[in-house]
């Protein structure tokens, strides 16, 4: 028996059509089988595709959104998968996001969309409620969610800001250094145990003869 | 797209849940999670309530029974007034997390409309003015104005990226599909 399931996010519809895999002893309102999408967007041509290319979708916009979170976007899906996105900066402060589409019929440009922030937002809820959902029990690929390392982080510093605290104190270290080199060494105190002139005289009163 | 191939469909799933045994957020990080609370309050006038009635319906009555044991939990953000030293345990910034994304979740058309940039530009800014003025009112009121962070919040040329972040972590936090990648982004190495 043929599924079909819609999800639904302002902006987005997505509809999944499948069959439940009985051989997985899942039940028969479960797809497990994936046969068809088809992905609506408001103002954008509709995707549709087979389980792979939702799968590449999602392991596209996924961490893409994981990262945006973070503060630091960057590109996810090579120049070979079926879906790249990446950060584009738009006008004054809003920040959009372009997915390139690739289709593996010959003869087919890429298809490239731009979202901003509330159409990616949808996107990436609508996913959401397709990967938690029990209904849906198809194997996507997902990476675990997991902390961004210190490098990362680290690329959303401009390298001059970055620098400019350790450039500051090898500045300040130089500095010191140098005004301290400048002065003149303390002299040495005169210690009285080492004075020529007692050690001399004692010798002198000993050998000189008394009258 | 149709018939791409991605040869990688014998790649299995690990759970979305997996993370480190024990790892607790830092204090960096529950600066992030307070001031996305703050915000949910700039956005809702009724925030504060909302909060304690929206633990309530999640289970969280045991913690978070009043609005003074949410708010001694909230205290451990190191920006605030009345700073609290140490950390909060995992249970604990567990539900604070489930708690605002469940918040974000209520007030996603709001995020949104602060988010599209389809609408008028004269409208977006008012938004937006509304939003930050609210926020900068909770600011003077409850951080402390010396720390650096604070004064960043504040500032003309820092603040209106600061405040988009924050909308940001909101929106792409928000429902039940957004806890595993707050917690995730709240666990971030400094910088």
């Amino acid at each position: 028996m043929k599924l079909s399931y819609r999800f639904e996010q302002t902006s987005c519809r997505l509809r999944l059509d499948g069959l439940p895999d009985y051989s997985a002893g899942q039940g028969q309102d479960v797809i497990g089988i994936l046969t068809g999408w088809e992905l609506s967007l408001a103002g954008h041509p509709a995707l549709e595709g087979k389980r792979e290319h939702l799968a590449a979708l999602m392991q596209a916009v996924l961490p893409y959104a994981r990262h945006l979170v973070s503060g630091v976007p960057r590109r996810f899906g090579g120049e070979d998968n079926p879906v790249q996105i990446q950060p584009m900066e738009g006008e004054a402060s809003v920040m959009s996001h372009r997915v390139l589409v690739r289709s593996s019929q010959p003869d087919t440009s890429p298809l490239e969309l731009a979202f901003d922030d509330a159409e990616l937002s949808d996107l990436v809820r609508c996913l959401d409620q397709v990967r938690l959902d029990p209904r849906v029990q198809v194997d996507f690929a997902l990476p675990a969610e997991q902390p961004l390392p210190r490098r990362e982080i680290l690329e959303r510093i401009p390298l001059r800001q970055r620098l400019a605290s350790p450039l500051a104190a090898m500045a300040a270290l130089a500095i010191t250094t140098s005004i301290g080199l400048m002065l003149p060494l303390p002299r040495r105190p005169a210690i009285p145990t080492a004075n020529p002139a007692a050690t001399e005289a004692r010798p002198e009163a000993a050998v000189d003869p008394v009258p | 797209m149709a018939n791409a191939s991605l040869g990688e469909s014998s790649l299995t799933q690990p759970p979305l849940t997996q993370r480190p045994a024990g790892a607790r957020i830092s204090r960096r990080g529950l600066e992030r999670l307070d001031l996305m609370l703050l915000s949910v309050e700039a956005l809702d006038l009724n925030g504060g309530e909302a909060m304690v009635w929206m633990a309530a319906q999640l289970g969280f009555g045991d913690l978070f029974p009043n609005r003074v044991e949410l708010w001694k939990r909230r205290c451990y953000n190191p920006l605030r007034l009345a700073c609290r030293r140490g950390e909060l345990s995992e249970p604990e910034t567990d539900a604070l997390i489930s708690l605002l994304c469940a918040l974000a979740d209520r007030l996603y058309p709001m995020l949104r409309q602060l988010l599209s940039s389809s609408e008028p530009e004269a409208v977006t800014d008012q938004r937006w003015g509304l939003f930050q003025g609210r926020l900068e009112e909770l600011i003077r009121e409850r951080l402390n104005p010396r720390r650096g962070g604070v004064q960043k919040l504040l500032d003309p040329a820092y603040g209106p990226q600061l405040r988009r972040q924050l909308i940001h972590g909101l929106a792409f936090g928000a429902g039940h599909g957004g806890f595993d990648r707050l917690k995730a982004s709240l666990m971030d190495a400094s910088a």
